[in-house]
């Protein structure tokens, strides 16, 4: 046994025990009468007996003294007696050997159990039990008692019936004021009255009081006001995530997908000693838009009631959560220190950033988050400082938190089919004048990585499949050269009210977008524009196929009653005029990479060029008609980069 | 039937009083006893020495793997009562002498407590253990 443990522990509580009770009972032999200590005695009658594993469980009625000293009249069953229910071990059951109208006496130490849900209490630890003989019936009670154990009943208890250690909170703990020793807590329900939280008791202003003298048990009398740094949503942890229909085309069909329903709305609040916490609210319905959340709550102050903790995270365990706590560290304003009265010692430098942050959520059934939207924004509040993208791009470190407006030019998926569209991480090509206009050794264009567990309002999404839009990304996360959205960022359409932006407004691009151009430095999951002569014509992957004209779908089928007409599976409908897609891998010489073989596949309806090219090949069939031919500044995506043998892989895009 | 329900509000109290004192008292201790017999010490004996941990796989299924004191490695589920212990199918299911087995009361404990290890698998791997089970026994 490992010392000092719990089990080190209960053995020795346990011997100690079996000492006291071994004494207790030869005592009661030898004196052969009751011991006349009456203090913290319970004197039951049992009603009734059954058996739940070893424990003879006793239906009994609390007597308020020996029935020897009641007349038979009054030993009559009195039913405003109170109702216990007393268990027994095997072996004090086996000593007592006790039946229906048996009167037991039992001595402290006793324990009473208050269980949920019903009135009746439970009397545990009654090892101290003795029963009372009423000497008239002794001998004939003693002989009917063989017969009596096989009567009793014994309960099978189902294995489904597993036991729940949470929701707690319809407890209050209360220290019991009976004269028993050592006896159990006694709990009792609250009757789960709901109060308005005016009505609750004072305002107080530390989480960190609250959270160390309420106990999870929850914050049901007092609330804590905090202002809130941050609106976003979380992927909640377990569940399905919503599954879309079929086989989507990777780009041609927007990705529309309705709100897992497993997404919880969560506020990041800090209280005025600049200690953070995290609430999770309720879940987000599709309806829902996080937009209107950010910005109308944002910076405001609230009121926190009928919380409860559900963890305690550090550092180590939450980098994402501490890296948004870090970019709001230290607090603009000074914060209170503990211990100190009001308004003596306000400290605000050489903080050192929270090492802990308490995760609330709300009690079950009750959700008391008071926003005062109507009040002026806090000076706590640290909205999110907005750089260019060169800029961030420039930031040393790991793991910083940054906020930028872009313009997305290309959207791609990443192209894993087992994987549900609205599960897929995504990449988002994005530039701003900082890029644009930016010379050597800066890209012009980004890849931001979208993953999973950050969360994208239905509307962004939409929004980001129709065309090209000016995206604010708050709170997204660069580090090892990358920028991405990860828990916690939010990408959003309209400007946020209240942001601190270095210089000039930042969105406005003067002039068409420019990608880089195709050369040594490119890199694959990029993009490029490249211009160059066609040098071969990769024919065995030439070919085309015709697409419903209404919905794009590139998988008709032939009518069947009249095979010579094309049926469309997801109109329902005859294509009377489908629309013919090609599809060919070009090679180029690109100037600019003048060493690699660049392999480009293209697709009807990106150029005009390809296109003529494509009909002029397809009707005289004739490689020769397209070499030599110029293509010019095609907007590509890098599918691979290969140094041996030096191969650039690109598809031509267009753009958003 | 009843002791269910007291086992159950038993634990509460431990994980109530765990929660707001870091401690379990003693007559908490000694009201596992009573209810849980020669099967309290053994396992408050396995939560001293971490053995429980909680495998979870991505699609919400969990199971429990408690290391029993003989190194062997046993399972418990999280929906009903089950352990793939001997002791489990002698006096559980068998002779119905017993709530739980040790390990399964080793569980509760330890969530009761804060004292399970955690484990992320992938769903393959989950499923293999449960039917790892069965292949040992067929």
């Amino acid at each position: 046994l490992c010392r000092g443990g719990l089990a080190e522990r209960l053995c020795r509580l346990q011997n100690r025990e079996r000492s006291a009770i071994s004494f207790w009972r030869h005592q009661c032999i030898s004196d052969d009468k009751i011991p006349s200590d009456k203090s913290g005695v319970l004197i039951v009658k049992i009603l009734e007996i059954f058996e739940e594993c070893t424990i003879q469980v006793a239906i009994c009625q609390q007597l308020e003294q020996s029935p020897a000293a009641l007349s038979p009249e009054d030993a009559l069953i009195n039913a405003e007696e109170p109702i216990l229910k007393v268990l027994f071990t095997r072996e004090t059951a086996a000593h007592l050997k006790s039946k229906p109208q048996d009167v037991i006496h039992i001595y402290p130490p006793w324990q009473k159990l208050l269980l949920q849900n019903t009135d009746v209490p439970v009397i545990m630890n009654t090892y101290f039990s003795q029963k009372v003989l009423h000497n008239e019936h002794s001998e004939a009670r003693e002989k009917t008692y063989g017969l009596t154990k096989m009567l009793i009943r014994k309960n099978i208890i189902s294995l489904a019936q597993t036991f729940r250690l949470d929701d707690l909170d319809d407890k209050l703990h209360q220290e019991s004021s009976d004269n028993q020793v050592p006896c159990a807590p006694q709990t009792h329900n609250n009757d789960g009255s709901k109060q308005h939280p005016s009505a609750l008791g004072a305002v107080n202003d530390s989480l960190l009081e609250m959270v160390e003298s309420q106990g999870a048990v929850g914050w049901r009398e007092v609330q804590v006001r905090v202002v809130i740094q941050r609106v976003y949503c979380l992927p909640a942890r377990e569940g399905y995530r919503s599954h879309t229909q079929g086989n989507k085309p990777l780009c041609a069909t927007p990705v529309t997908n309705t709100h897992p329903p497993n997404v919880r709305l969560c506020l990041l609040v800090q209280d005025a000693y600049g200690m953070f916490s995290e609430v999770q609210l309720q879940s987000l319905s599709s309806t829902d838009d996080i937009e209107q959340y950010c910005r109308r709550w944002e910076g405001k102050s609230c009121c926190l009631a009928g919380m409860k903790i559900l963890q305690r995270t550090t550092r180590g365990r939450a980098l994402g959560l501490f890296s948004l706590i870090d970019s709001l560290w230290p607090p603009v304003v000074p914060v209170k220190v503990p211990g100190q009265n009001q308004d003596s010692e306000m400290m605000t430098t050489n903080l050192p950033p929270p090492s802990f942050c308490y995760i609330l959520t709300v009690q079950s059934g009750e959700m008391h988050v008071e926003v005062d939207e109507e009040e002026q924004i806090s000076n706590l509040y640290q909205p999110p400082a907005v750089h260019g993208l060169k800029e961030i791009l420039g930031i040393d470190g790991c793991n910083e938190r940054c906020s930028f407006w872009a313009q997305v030019l290309y959207q791609r998926l990443q192209s894993k089919h087992s994987v549900p569209v609205d599960q897929r991480e995504m990449l988002l090509f994005v530039t701003d004048s900082t890029l644009q206009n930016a010379v050597h050794e800066i890209p012009k264009v980004v890849a931001v990585s979208v993953t999973v567990s950050c969360v994208l309002s239905v509307e962004i999404i939409e929004a980001l499949s129709a065309a090209s839009q000016l995206v604010f990304f708050k709170d997204a996360l660069w580090g090892n050269g990358r920028i991405i959205c990860v828990e916690r960022t939010v990408l959003l359409l309209q400007k946020p009210l209240l942001c601190s932006a270095a210089g000039a407004d930042l969105s406005e691009l003067t002039g068409p977008v420019r990608l880089d151009e195709l050369d040594s430095t490119t890199q694959a999951n990029s993009v490029c524009a490249l211009r160059g002569t066609v040098v071969g014509v990769n024919e065995s992957t030439a070919f085309s196929w015709p697409t419903c004209n209404r919905c794009g779908n590139g998988k008709l089928e032939l009518c069947p009653r009249d095979r010579e007409l094309l049926y469309c599976n997801q109109c329902s409908e005859v294509v009377t005029t489908p629309i013919l897609k090609m599809q060919l891998e070009v090679f180029l010489s690109c100037p600019s990479r003048p060493q690699s073989t660049v392999k480009v596949k293209v697709w009807h309806e990106m150029t005009l060029f390809v296109l003529l090219t494509m009909l002029l090949f397809l009707q005289t069939y004739e490689v020769q008609s397209v070499l030599g031919k110029e293509v010019g500044l095609l907007n590509c995506y890098v599918h691979s980069v290969t140094t041996h043998p030096n191969c650039v892989a690109l598809e031509e895009i267009a753009l958003l | 039937s009843t002791l269910p329900a007291v086992a159950e509000e038993l634990l509460r109290e431990i994980k109530k009083a765990f929660q707001e004192t870091s401690q379990v008292p003693d007559e908490l201790l000694l009201g596992l006893k009573f209810i849980f017999g020669p099967t309290a010490v053994p396992a408050l004996d396995l939560v001293d020495q971490r053995s429980v941990t909680r495998v979870r796989a991505p699609s919400g299924r969990t199971l429990y793997q408690v290391l029993g004191s003989s190194g062997k490695l046993y399972t418990c589920y999280s929906s009903c009562h089950f352990c793939t212990c001997p002791a489990f199918g002698f006096a559980v299911l068998q002779k119905s002498e017993s709530l739980l087995c040790k390990h399964i009361l080793a569980v509760y404990l330890s969530q009761a407590m804060g004292a399970c290890q955690e484990l992320a698998v992938s769903e393959e791997q989950l499923t293999n253990i449960l039917l790892a089970e069965e292949e040992d026994e067929g």
